[in-house]
């Protein structure tokens, strides 16, 4: 019992940590003006967020998260940042008030509603989680529901996966052939 | 469940959801707008993740594990144009970037 | 063989004429004239070939309808495509089909070397087609298609000359007014096939009869079909059309606006007799108003300087005759003279025509003077033509206006009036033929013809138009000669079966109009020769009289201003008011509507990507808000 609760007790403070990392490093990315700064903050997120993701029993998701998501999404962010260089600099700067106000309106209001309505909705039942067994969130359940259940969500996955691979190559394709509008004008080589 | 309970990990989420809506909403960065999107997007899947725990199923991990290669996707185009705009010497600013205005 | 002969000549000038429309460049401008002449003349053929086999009948079968089709039908009514062979309808398609070949062979040499000859002969054997279905249709229906073809081959050809704007304003003011005689006469067609439910002629004459208690129909009808006639033979009130329809080439005056068309209204009178009759007051009233046509038109001749003009109101005058012949009653006399009408007529139109030819272009008389010299043969034409008109014997009008001046004696107290104004007529007709004359052809060739005057190779014209007004002048003289009142009445006989003539004169009635008549006659030219040949004489000055003559009495600017003004004032408020504003401006204000719409929603197209995400997520803040209250 006493380990019970020391263990819920460790629980807890874990959770405490992750979710203030996870908070603080979203208000930091949100706020930093060096773009660098905010990638940082957000591989910190990410991070954090993996741990949240632990304690709810997602290994493999937690997994995939610091692999893919810190690992390969926020490296392609600081290569871009660092090419980038000063041109990425992202001051605070000021807009219409109104944008403000509305922003802010907007945003607290998703916030107070989306409280309401899970407290509303859900009730007291949210206490009561399901029982699952050491196998939930491991890699043989993810394998098995997306090769059975969500094989059409897998398979639209992947194209989406490669129109993006696609998309990227031909965004980024140097201007040589000068096909894609506004490039500097080619200089003819003579040979 | 030892620790918290799912709506501890909703409140989060919220929060974490609220906080990527001002950033897209108030930064005129489309870098920084790209990574608050992640963080909107990041809220979404803690919601995810914590509402499977709840129920006991993996399809709301399915669900994040999509949401995290679609992220991912969105990322490349995003940076892609970024560069594009940065290489073409357009100032990076989404206030100035109103071509597309009727 | 005789039903046969009436649809070749019927059908004939159309055949020439859709030829002549679809050819064409391909057929020479001669050949076309040729064309058409010798359809009309085919048609005159089968008129005779009609004529003489209905000579060989009996009096009372000398009626034939043939049948086509059935053109029109609906419900319990029937209107067959149909050709009436009858005395009336024989007698009509001589006269349209003989002097129409006349006239349009007289065109040959008139309008040669004009650009546009093949739209004229196109148009001319139109109007020969028109004018016969006229005479020639079974039924009021198809009179009236024949009645607005003409009016529209009227308008065509009086417009021939379509760039000279007087010719085009003419052409619309005689088809507008021709149209409103169109549309009392469909209104009087309504009414019969309302209470008779046909139009056949005979079906309907018979069952009108059943309606001679019912006044208000029959006198509308009478009145409707009056109303068509009025307008279409340039009677009073309607009648200011016709001076202005000489803008037309000569041979179209000649044809349309004194030998045929004009006198379809008369025609009307004649065969729709019996309905006619059944309203006694109308007829009075359409003698009446041929009454006031002769004088009004006498007066108005007087002072007319354009020679074409004289003729027109000389022909509104003897249509006023016609009519007054038809509204007494008097059938068969007012359409003997309506035949002599056309041979003098024409002859006048077609002769003076030669003398304009002659001199280039030029109608006014007081340029003109002295032609006796140079053009004498056509003088001679002009002379028969004068005599002829003014009822002189042995020319062909005096045996045709006098029996209508003794008929008007049979009628009561309203028939004397008439006869008066009959013989005032005869005066007038005297003085302004011969003012006419004297002024063209006598005295001294005045310096204008001097300059202009150009013989056509030593003649005085081609022989198209010499030969033809040759005819036409024999004609004038004998055409008379096929009645004399009271002893030898071979026309009225023909007649007698369609139309029995409601009034008879007495031997001793039509000895006395005839002398008054003639008498008058002699001595209107005698005047005239008096003022204008032997100058003895003077105009007497009296201002006001003559510009009231010059200007027609008014009636232009009458019309101009109870119909013309009123309609125009209506339609520009209209326009300004609710045309504009309302279907205008619906059309603009939609337009403008819309593009104000697109402006202000354009002006949610920022292009800012923060506007966008700040709508998307207000959107979704009020879509959680539904869907939280509504689940």
């Amino acid at each position: 019992m006493l380990l019970a609760s020391f263990g819920n007790f460790l629980v807890w403070v874990v959770w405490i940590a992750a979710a203030f990392a996870c908070l603080g490093s979203g208000v930091a990315v949100v706020s930093f003006t060096n773009p660098f700064y905010s990638a940082l903050a957000l591989i910190g997120n990410l991070g954090s967020l993996a741990v949240l993701y632990l304690l709810l029993a997602a290994e493999f998701v937690a997994a995939a998260q610091v692999l893919v998501y810190a690992g390969a999404v926020m490296v392609m962010f600081l290569f871009v940042i660092a090419y980038l260089g000063g041109q990425a600099d992202a001051p605070w700067a000021g807009g219409p008030s109104w944008q403000t106000i509305g922003a802010v309106g907007a945003a607290a209001a998703l916030l107070v509603e989306v409280v309401v309505a899970i407290g509303l909705k859900a009730g007291g039942r949210l206490s009561d989680e399901a029982d699952v067994r050491r196998s939930f969130g491991g890699p043989a359940q993810i394998g098995r529901l997306f090769l059975t259940d969500h094989l059409l969500a897998f398979e639209i996955t992947s194209v989406v996966l490669l129109a993006a691979a696609v998309g990227g190559v031909v965004l980024g394709a140097h201007a040589r052939r000068g096909e894609w509008g506004s490039a500097a004008p080619e200089r003819r080589r003579t040979t | 469940m030892p620790g918290p309970t799912v709506t501890w990990y909703l409140a989060v989420s919220v929060v974490l959801f609220a906080t990527g809506v001002l950033g897209v909403l108030l930064r005129r960065s489309p870098l920084i707008v790209l990574l608050s999107l992640e963080i909107m997007l990041n809220g979404a899947n803690l919601a995810l993740i914590a509402f499977s725990r709840y129920q006991g199923r993996g399809d709301g991990q399915i669900f994040a594990l999509s949401v995290m290669a679609v992220a991912a996707s969105e990322v490349v185009v995003g940076l892609g144009l970024i560069v594009a705009l940065a290489r073409r010497k357009v100032a990076l600013d989404v206030d100035k970037l109103t071509t597309l205005r009727g | 063989m005789i039903t046969t002969s009436a649809w070749v000549c019927l059908l004939s000038p159309l055949v020439a004429c859709l030829a002549i429309a679809l050819a064409g460049n391909r057929i020479s401008r001669r050949g076309s004239g040729y064309l058409a002449t010798g359809a009309v003349a085919l048609s005159f053929a089968a008129a005779v070939v009609a004529f003489v086999g209905l000579l060989g009948e009996q009096p009372d079968e000398r009626s034939h309808l043939s049948t086509a089709w059935t053109w029109l039908g609906g419900g319990s009514y029937h209107s067959g495509l149909s050709v009436l062979v009858d005395p009336l309808s024989v007698f009509m398609m001589l006269v349209v089909s003989g002097v129409g070949s006349l006239i349009v062979a007289y065109s040959l040499g008139y309008m040669d070397g004009d650009d546009e000859e093949r739209r004229f002969f196109a148009y001319m054997a139109l109007f020969v087609f028109s004018m016969l279905l006229l005479v020639q249709g079974g039924n009021l229906l198809l009179l009236l298609a024949g009645w607005g073809m003409v009016g529209l081959s009227s308008y065509l050809l009086i417009g021939f000359n379509q760039r000279r704007p007087q010719a085009i304003a003419a052409a619309k003011k005689a088809f507008v007014m021709n149209a409103f005689g169109d549309a009392t006469m469909v209104l009087a067609l309504f009414l019969l096939v309302q209470h008779t439910g046909t139009l056949d002629f005979a079906a309907t004459f018979e069952r009108a009869q059943g309606l001679a208690s019912n006044h208000w129909v029959v006198n509308l009808v009478a009145l409707g079909l009056l109303g068509g006639a009025v307008a279409k033979s340039a009677q009073l009130p309607l009648q200011t059309w016709l001076p202005d329809a000489m803008e037309g080439p000569t041979p179209v005056s000649a044809l349309i606006h004194a030998a045929t068309m004009v006198t379809a209204g008369v025609y009307l009178i004649v065969r729709a007799h019996p309905l006619f009759e059944l309203a006694p007051t109308v007829e009075d009233l359409a003698a009446g108003l041929g009454a006031a046509t002769i004088l009004l038109a006498g007066l108005i001749a007087l002072v007319q300087t354009d020679v074409k003009r004289v003729i027109a109101y000389s022909t509104m005058s003897q249509i006023g005759y016609m009519f007054l012949g038809a509204g007494l009653g008097s059938y068969a006399n007012g359409m003997f003279h309506l035949l002599t009408h056309a041979f003098f007529k024409a002859l006048l139109f077609l002769a003076a025509g030669l003398v304009i030819h002659a001199l280039a272009g030029e109608q006014d008389m007081r340029r003109m003077g002295g032609l006796r010299r140079l053009m004498p043969r056509t003088w001679l034409a002009f002379l028969v033509g004068a005599l002829a008109l003014v009822g002189v014997p042995p020319f062909s009008g005096f045996f045709s206006k006098d029996s209508i001046l003794a008929a008007a004696l049979d009628h009561g107290t309203y028939g004397y009036v008439l006869w008066a104004a009959g013989l005032g007529g005869a005066l007038l007709t005297g003085l302004y033929t011969f003012r006419m004359l004297f002024l063209v052809f006598g005295g001294e060739p005045s310096p204008f013809v001097r300059e202009h005057h150009h013989a056509h190779e030593g003649k005085e014209g081609p022989l198209s138009m010499t030969a033809t007004v040759a005819v036409l002048a024999v004609l004038a003289t004998v055409g008379g000669w096929i009645q004399l009142a009271g002893v030898w009445t071979p026309v009225s006989d023909w007649l007698f079966p369609v139309a029995e003539p409601l009034v008879e004169a007495t031997g001793r009635q039509e000895a006395i109009s005839s002398v008054l008549a003639v008498g008058l006659g002699l001595l209107g030219a005698a005047i005239a020769w008096w003022i204008y040949a032997a100058r003895r004489g003077r105009v007497p000055r009296l201002r006001a009289v003559r510009t009231l003559l010059e200007r027609k009495f008014y009636f232009d600017e009458a019309y101009d201003l109870v119909f013309y003004w009123p309609a125009a004032a209506i339609s520009r408020a209209w326009g300004s008011l609710v045309e504009g504003p309302l279907v205008g401006g619906a059309g603009a204000g939609l337009g403008q509507a819309t593009r104000g719409a697109g402006r202000l929603t354009a002006r949610a197209q920022t292009g800012l990507l923060r506007s966008y995400a700040l709508a998307i997520a207000a959107s979704l803040a009020v879509l959680a808000v539904v869907f939280i209250s509504v689940r």
